[in-house]
């Protein structure tokens, strides 16, 4: 009982949010001269309003989901991954490559794909975390930074050494993958992929995880109180790298996913310009960290772009109102994670990487 | 009567804080207020600062009912409050603390210049001395107390509340505290004491109210009465005289030999300490807080690795081992400060009360909720643990009954050496009684006990054996037999130990 009042409870604040977002845009609606109604009538529809609408509302948020439970399972043991960006295209980089170049059949080229993304995402992001245990360098920082030096050198590897140079096309990118490698779509003529059945799955996997198992209470109570776990003997360095790469393994995932799922080679931008690592670590603070939370808010933040484009199609509001009520969202989060680090750092915490 | 409140009752859903509860104070009086842990002191008392509002009853003020809404309405009838935890800013000056509110001004800009002078003027009007200019970061807490005290009066309080004033203080802090206490109300301010410590109650209050489970069970003059029957009338019952068999001490559990930490202070935090603590026995560590004794805590726990020297458990050499495998040898540890290193506050009582013992309620890696929950409750039966259930948050216990939880998940370890630092800090009379009751039944199933308190009757209480630290040195060793507080007070503050052995 407890549990469900608890759970009912932390959905308060998203939901204000939310709600001050949606108010916030409707003034913007009216400034630009619109209906309020009308048009967020016509965001909804977007995003739902429709099986095929739906179904690609939830297309856009497989990968955000994904990255999210990340992101969620970094925070909740008290480390800031905000590379989430450079590991998912690292995966998407790893994935493409795999699929293009190893032997074998179809499937078996898939299951190697994903491997590969899963160990190259999670090193990276663990590289991260081991130079903040070794060298005491700022975690935060040094996964922001990372970022850059991932979606460069991807950039690179697709616009010389692996550019695919079959087509006329200028664009840099890999060549295409050869359909027998592609995930299967889970209705004819749509873009939804397993790739967002996986991403339900691991949700729950996560939040099970998380609650339920010895090192998923050793990654709460360090995520709590990191003094409180060294007490009990919880070995923080071990548990930030273990983290950071499963971390980092479930965002180089995504990129596997959306590689092999709806793009089908890898195209520099394509990941990084649709925001889904931002998102995503959008959605897990709207959430406060906890996997269905951020699974549902994932969803919703999906849907307000993918709503946004049907809005745009059929009213004079331009979509970036979509960004406005974004904004407002940010703004709410970050006012939390300043009260909150005033408090860690009251707390006496030395240690910036904690939230 | 200088202040009353009349048929005071607060309620918070089902729970019953206050229940019909009288109070007042004369002028120059200094009224303690004194109860367990949850008897609702602390709510009637911000009641009166006008931080909650009863849910029925009257505060008048000499004859004459008011109404308070915020604390801003209580400061302007004159009444201030000191809280447990002190509320200054501590990157300004105490100067800019006591003025904070009602600065003085010039034009528009703050008259810097004009607060050091207020705060000069009532430093020595109430015989209070602080130095105006110095950042309250640099004060101990003594001194930072004295700051609280001196802003309520600058906000023109003549009642004073103060929220277990005693609590974090020195010895000799509690001691000037008490006298500036005497001072002021010859001077015609009254105070009003919330406390749990009876000896500094008896010594500077004129009447004292005793509260239990929300109602009044008395109030008595101090002259007329005395501890023990204060005590009763809290707990409600007679309390358990403790048992302290005779005990030969068996072999060394714990052993450290020349242990040495530099940290990175020019002075080192431990020298050369030599330490051991037998089966069967209690050794107190006496010293003002912040002489080693949190430095040595930690490396025999392996949160901190020494410089040099020899840590043995059980005859196996744990040097430099992990607080896991210090742990796996046969350590436990009631740590000093519950808040920082007991428990985490947003996870719940249950979750709190399985750390280190997760092998015990798992299985394959799995939390088994069935056994979490019959571990835990079992320890909240024990030591009645006021909790609304297991899936409480932590930061909603009170200290006493959180502390219980800690001592109670340590304890149910079983090792053969516990740490017990601060145990009963901040704790109640009925929840002390439980914690050091066990700590002995531990001493007589042949445990070894180190004891560390800035209580040092506790230590002469518990220990059989008290050392001495100071200036991260052990300055002293002493029989708890003959040993007496005033040759221990002498060691703290850093006489010679020679003069004494």
């Amino acid at each position: 009982m407890q549990h469900v009042k608890d759970s009912l409870k932390s959905l308060i604040q998203p939901l204000l949010a939310i709600l001050v977002g949606l108010i916030v845009g409707a003034i913007a609606i009216l400034i630009v001269g619109g209906n309020v109604f009308e048009t967020y009538g016509a965001l909804w529809k977007g995003a739902f309003g429709s099986f095929y609408f739906t179904m690609n509302t939830f297309a856009r948020a497989t990968p955000i989901i994904i990255v999210a439970l990340g992101v969620a399972l970094a925070f909740r043991a008290g480390f800031f991954n905000m590379g989430s960006e450079g590991q998912m295209v690292l995966g998407a980089l790893a994935a493409a490559l795999t699929g293009l170049y190893m032997p074998g059949p179809g499937i078996v080229k898939m299951i190697a794909a994903i491997i590969a993304a899963i160990v190259v995402g999670g090193l990276w992001s663990a590289l991260a975390g081991w130079l903040d245990k070794r060298f005491g360098m700022n975690l935060l920082i040094v996964t922001l930074l990372l970022n850059y030096i991932a979606t460069l050198f991807a950039g690179y590897m697709v616009a010389y050494p692996f550019k695919d140079r079959t087509g006329s096309s200028a664009l840099s990118q890999s060549v295409m993958l050869d359909s027998s490698v592609w995930f299967p779509k889970l209705f004819k003529g749509m873009t939804l992929h397993i790739g967002f059945i996986i991403a339900i799955v691991a949700t729950i996997v996560l939040y099970l995880f998380i609650q339920h198992t010895k090192k998923g209470y050793e990654i709460r109570m360090l995520g709590g109180n990191p003094f409180f776990a060294s007490y009990g003997g919880v070995n923080r360095g071990r548990l930030m790298v273990i983290s950071m790469f499963a971390s980092g393994a479930l965002a180089g995932f995504a990129g596997a996913s959306e590689v092999l799922g709806s793009s089908y080679r890898f195209l520099d931008g394509s990941l990084t310009s649709a925001n889904y690592a931002w998102t995503a670590i959008m959605a897990t603070l709207l959430a406060n960290s906890h996997p269905i939370g951020s699974a549902i808010a994932s969803i919703l933040l999906a849907a307000l772009q993918t709503g946004a484009m049907g809005m745009e199609r059929n009213t004079d509001i331009p979509m970036e109102i979509s960004s406005i009520i974004q904004a407002v969202l940010i703004l709410f989060i970050s006012a939390k994670i300043t009260i909150k680090f005033i408090k860690r750092k009251k707390a006496g915490a030395k240690d910036g990487s904690n939230i | 009567m200088l202040l009353e409140m009349k048929s005071i009752s607060k309620s918070y859903g089902t729970v019953i804080a206050n229940d019909n509860v009288n109070f007042d104070l004369k002028k120059g009086e200094v009224h303690a207020l004194i109860g367990e842990n949850g008897a609702g002191k602390t709510t009637l008392m911000r009641i009166l600062y006008g931080m909650e509002s009863p849910t029925s009853g009257e505060i008048l003020i000499n004859g004459k009912p008011v109404v308070f809404q915020n604390p801003t309405d209580a400061i302007a009838n004159k009444i201030g409050m000191v809280h447990q935890h002190f509320m200054l800013f501590s990157s300004f000056s105490i100067a800019e603390n006591i003025v904070i509110g009602r600065e003085p001004k010039k034009g528009v800009t703050f008259n810097r210049k004009q607060a050091i002078e207020a705060t000069k003027a009532l430093s020595e009007k109430y015989s209070m001395p602080v130095d105006p200019t110095k950042k309250i970061s640099e004060c101990s807490l003594g001194v930072q107390q004295r700051v609280e005290i001196l802003k309520v009066l600058f906000q023109g309080a003549e009642v004073i509340i103060l929220d277990e004033p005693t609590g974090v203080l020195t010895p000799l802090e509690v001691k000037e505290l008490l006298t500036a206490i005497k001072h002021l109300t010859a001077q015609g301010k009254s105070f009003i004491i919330i406390s749990h410590k009876l000896s500094e109650i008896m010594e500077v209050s004129d009447r004292i109210t005793v509260l239990r489970d929300g109602k009044i069970t008395g109030t008595v003059n101090a002259s007329e009465t005395n501890e023990e029957e204060l005590s009763k009338m809290m707990v409600g019952r007679e309390l358990v005289k403790l048992e302290r068999p005779e005990i030969t001490p068996g072999q060394a559990i714990i052993e450290l030999n020349n242990i040495n930490l530099k940290g990175n202070k020019t002075k080192p935090l431990l020298k050369n300490i030599n330490l051991n603590v037998r089966a069967g026995e209690i050794v107190g560590i006496a010293g003002i807080s912040g002489n080693g004794q949190s430095e040595l805590l930690q490396v025999i726990s392996g949160l901190v690795k020494p410089d040099s020297g020899e840590l043995k458990l059980q005859n196996t050499n744990v040097t430099g081992a992990s607080v896991k495998q210090i742990r796996a040898n046969g350590l436990a540890h009631i740590p000093e400060d519950r808040y920082l290193w007991g428990v985490s506050k947003d996870a719940t009582v249950a979750d709190n009360g399985i750390m280190c013992h997760l092998d015990s309620v798992s299985s394959k890696g799995v939390l088994q909720q069935s056994k979490i929950r019959e571990l835990v409750s079992g320890w909240v039966k024990h030591f009645q643990i006021k909790t609304g259930s297991l899936q409480t948050k932590a930061q909603f216990l009170s200290g006493g009954n959180l502390q219980k939880l800690i001592v109670a998940r340590e304890l149910a370890h079983g090792t053969p050496f516990i740490i017990a630092a601060e145990p009963t800090r901040g704790v109640d009379v009925g929840a002390m009684e439980i914690i050091h009751t066990e700590l002995l039944k531990r001493r007589a199933e042949n445990g070894a006990v180190l004891l560390v308190s800035s209580e040092l009757t506790e230590i002469m209480k518990l220990s059989d054996r008290i050392v001495v630290m100071y200036e991260g040195e052990i300055v002293g060793e002493l029989d708890a037999k003959t040993a007496t507080e005033e040759e221990i007070s002498l060691l703290m503050a850093g006489g010679k130990a020679g003069a004494t052995r």
